[in-house]
């Protein structure tokens, strides 16, 4: 088989005289050739810039020209898909200038971090070339340019330093005239991960033109710098992301092998001593002593029963966050869907999620639900402060109608309006976290729209060492309904 | 369910950073992917997300990310880069309340025109929108499809009320649609990246990686994907980038009709707001008016056909949205010559029921055609595109 070619032989190079771009495709080239690399397992991926023509001159290779800064990134997705679906060990060279590098500058940091397998030629001409010789956050102290005019005095960006704090496993630093570029640049592409090397080198075009670069004078730009030359050293070695991945698919396969521990005896549904089966709501719709109660409205009428009720439900369940609001809520949703009903949930809480309020907002219905919204609600639960605050911020309690239900904890300090009110004392009973489940339950108690049956297939899904918890406030909050119901008869 | 629908359709490759609205998608691609054969990575920033997404999509990888409007807006050149390079990739851009940062937690559908006008020479984006959950698993496997087919960007444009709700879906009613595959070219001899048999479709696939040598570029091209200044091949394949997607409007149009052939008046809705406008349909027939319902899920490109088979001989349409202006009405209004288009239009929550029987009934649009007020009007004089009827 002929010996694979890289840079075509008779490829015009479209660079300034003197230019060290063409110093650089060279060495890739020569470096492509020692390597003896397919030509079609190489992507090379170019940036914006002089630095962006080399594609059209690597006939055989893949290119992909990106977007300013973003070659090394879309070469990172492509080296990602490369270890989920290999292709036969397709490697991405990026092709990147000083521009392109800081406006990419994260893309870099994070392709070090994953130690994806790229190699990165970072062409350092210290300047922007292509667009007429402005400033770049690599441009060396006291160089003039077109818009530092009276001299840099910004320090420049020593950018392997910065990116061997991100834990790249290969980073040099050469000039573009040095005769063993090629072998530094093949021994970064056969690294097996993320490598960089710096090629310092000068824009003949705009970088000699004000400032002294030329020949040893380059070099004396790089150690007033005080920049390392040749390769860097770097930490310990470390894993690829490809070898990172397939730990992680062989970890998932061994989970997905083994199977669950089998269940003990002493966590399994039908032994728990709760009255899971037998969980009776104390009052059954047809029974409940309404005109007995001493309710503010006298004219209480329980809208809903779960056989019968045929419109949508509204609930407002609030509380303090950390204390179960939002699962509750889920909780009673599942024990809907049990019982033949729609549900839907929506949460709310503050920026941060584990302090402030929580609220969740439900809807129940034996038909779809369309509009998710609180139009009024049916239902309004506030098991704290923070929840009942949230409520009159968020103007919930103005959709509060002479039909909605009140419950609230008995700690709460605000005044409440008269309505149908139930306060009760459901942090102190239930504990500050089951207070959300057992005003649902007691709720439930009083309007039985989900039968107690529906439960059991709720807490029989829960993990074991939940369902003792959620029992114990479904019990609690029905216990406090039965209460109010003798109470009121 | 969006990120259901994507597993349905074939996705394997997921880059993404966390925002609310939106994160859910994320979290539950992190945990499912690895498991189903792909790859789901944390990226450090939504430029990276999307950038990793089209290199994964061109070494052949079906890709997708999730963002909310500020991360849409960090996204829009990868986007044109996408599209100008004929890469498939979803976007699932879940909105939230703007601009800037807005109201993490607060919806809205104040996005659309921002994804469907992103590029530079507006170029069409296919959007779909879906109002449920079970619309984001059905809608996100036509945004893969048509990704796929057309070798285009598409966004699923959903919002924090679809994308945070937790609701009930019957998976067995669930619409499954077969996944589409590119179609591939590998051997050595085609090296013409872009070629085109005619302007509608689109070329064959070759990976990043194949035996086909790839040639990739963002810049104007020609057909072996070089970097061209502007020629007739050029500017040909420029405007292949349109009309492939034009072509094939009528095939992507997906909407849901209840239209009353007694109704003087249309209501349109999409989204969040397609569901208070169903129940307010209901309500108002219930009331007697006899009223007509679309529901868009393709919003681009548009679906000329249905909306014209709903529009014909209705008086006043309105157009309900969850935003300030009236975006989808000011795309809508130009097509309807002749009829009263009228906006419901809101912000800072969801639009109700009650809000959209109010503006429907005060704007006069379901009273018997003879008795309307504007008829004093010749007809087609009155046409209110911009402004606000109701809410």
């Amino acid at each position: 088989m002929a010996e694979p070619i890289y840079l075509a032989a008779d490829a015009r190079l479209p660079y300034c005289r003197g230019c060290g771009h063409a110093l650089v495709v060279r060495q890739l080239s020569r470096a492509l050739a020692g390597l003896n690399l397919p030509p079609r397992s190489i992507v090379l991926t170019t940036d914006i810039g002089c630095v962006g023509l080399a594609d059209s001159l690597f006939p055989y290779l893949h290119t992909v020209h990106t977007t300013h800064g973003r070659s090394t990134a879309m070469a990172t997705g492509m080296a990602l898909a490369e270890v989920a679906a290999p292709a036969g060990g397709l490697k991405p060279i990026v092709m990147i200038g000083d521009g392109g590098a800081t406006i990419g500058l994260l893309h870099l940091v994070h392709a070090a971090q994953l130690n994806v397998d790229i190699t990165v030629l970072l062409h350092n001409n210290f300047l922007f070339g292509m667009t007429g010789g402005q400033h770049s956050a690599l441009t060396p102290l006291g160089w003039v340019t077109s818009t530092t005019p009276a001299r840099n005095s910004i320090p420049p960006l020593d950018l392997p330093a910065l990116l061997r704090t991100a834990q790249a496993g290969f980073l040099a630093r050469q000039f573009a005239t040095d005769s063993n570029l090629d072998s530094v640049i093949a021994e970064a592409i056969a690294y097996p991960g993320f490598a960089l090397v710096e090629i310092v080198e000068v824009c003949t075009g705009y970088g000699t033109l004000r400032n002294k670069a030329s020949g040893n004078a380059l070099r004396e730009v790089v150690s007033r710098q005080g920049y390392s030359i040749g390769k860097m050293e770097t930490g310990p070695p470390r894993s690829t992301f490809g070898e990172a991945y397939r730990q992680e698919v062989e970890s998932h396969q061994a989970r997905q092998a083994t199977p669950p521990p089998p269940e003990s005896e002493a966590s399994r549904v039908s032994n728990f001593q709760f009255p899971v089966s037998s969980f009776q709501f104390p009052v059954s719709n047809s029974q409940f002593p309404v005109s007995n109660l001493q309710f503010p409205i006298s004219n209480f009428q329980f809208p809903f029963s779960a056989s019968q009720h045929s419109r949508k439900l509204h609930l407002v369940i609030a509380g303090t966050a950390g204390e179960r609001v939002q699962s509750s809520a889920a909780l009673l949703c599942r024990a809907a869907l049990s019982a033949g009903l729609y549900s839907t949930q929506k949460n709310d809480n503050p920026v941060t999620q584990g302090s402030g309020f929580s609220l969740a907002e439900i809807c129940l219905s034996p038909q779809p639900i369309q509009y998710t919204g609180v139009e009024s609600a049916d239902v309004v639960v506030a098991v704290s402060e923070d929840g009942w605050n949230e409520l009159r911020a968020n103007g919930m309690l103005a959709k509060v109608t002479p039909s909605t239900l009140l419950l609230v904890d008995a700690e709460l300090e605000s005044s409440i309006p008269a309505g149908r009110l139930f306060r009760l004392p459901f942090r102190r009973e239930a504990t500050p976290k089951r207070a959300a489940l057992a005003a649902i339950a007691f709720w439930l108690g009083l309007e039985p729209v989900v039968p107690g049956t529906a439960w059991e297939g709720v807490l029989g899904s829960l993990p074991a060492e939940r369902r003792p918890d959620v029992a114990e406030a479904l019990r609690i909050g029905a216990k406090l309904a039965a209460q109010e119901g003798a109470r009121a008869a | 369910m969006v990120a259901e629908g994507a597993l349905a359709s074939g996705c394997r490759f997921f880059a993404g950073y966390p925002i609310t609205p939106a994160s859910e998608i994320y979290e539950v691609m992190m945990r499912e992917l690895v498991a189903r054969g792909g790859l789901a990575l944390s990226a450090p920033d939504e430029i990276s997300s999307l950038c990793y997404c089209v290199g994964a999509s061109l070494h052949g990888l079906k890709s997708m990310t999730a963002t909310s409007g500020p991360g849409w807006a960090l996204m829009s050149e990868t986007v044109q880069y996408a599209l100008m390079t004929e890469t498939p990739v979803v976007i699932a851009l879940v909105q939230r309340l703007g601009p800037s940062t807005g109201g993490a937690t607060q919806g809205a559908q104040g996005d659309l025109l921002l994804a469907e006008f992103s590029t530079s020479g507006g170029y069409s984006i296919p959007v779909f929108a879906p109002s449920n959950a079970a619309e984001c698993y059905e809608l996100t496997q036509q945004a893969f499809y048509w990704s796929e087919r057309l070798r285009t960007p598409v966004v699923l444009l959903s919002d924090k009320e679809v994308g945070m709700t937790t609701e009930l879906v019957d998976d067995a009613a669930l619409a499954k649609l077969p996944p589409f595959e590119r179609t591939r070219v590998d051997v050595q001899a085609s090296s013409a990246a872009y070629e085109i048999e005619s302007a509608q479709e689109v070329p064959a696939f070759s990976p990043v990686g194949g035996s086909a040598k790839v040639t990739v570029t963002g810049s104007a091209h020609d057909r072996q994907g070089r970097l061209r200044k502007p020629s007739p091949e050029v500017v040909e394949l420029l405007l292949h980038l349109q009309r492939k997607i034009e072509a094939h409007a009528s095939e992507m149009a997906v909407v849901r009709r209840d239209l009353d052939p007694a109704a003087s008046c249309l209501l349109i809705s999409y989204g969040i707001t397609a569901r208070a406008a169903r129940e307010a349909v209901g309500r108002l027939r219930q009331d007697g008016f006899p009223i007509s319902f679309l529901q868009i899920q393709t919003l681009f490109p548009v679906p000329v056909e249905a909306l014209r088979e709903a529009a014909a001989g209705i008086r006043t349409i309105f157009v309900a949205e969850e935003n300030l202006t009236g975006q989808y009405r000011s795309v809508l209004a130009p097509l309807l010559t002749g009829q009263r288009v009228l906006g419901i239009n809101k912000l800072g929550g969801m639009i109700s029921p009650a809000e959209i029987v109010r503006a429907v009934r005060r704007a006069g649009g379901t009273i018997p055609r003879a008795d309307w007020p504007g008829a004093r009007n010749a007809p087609g004089a009155v046409r209110e595109a911009p402004g606000k009827a109701g809410a």
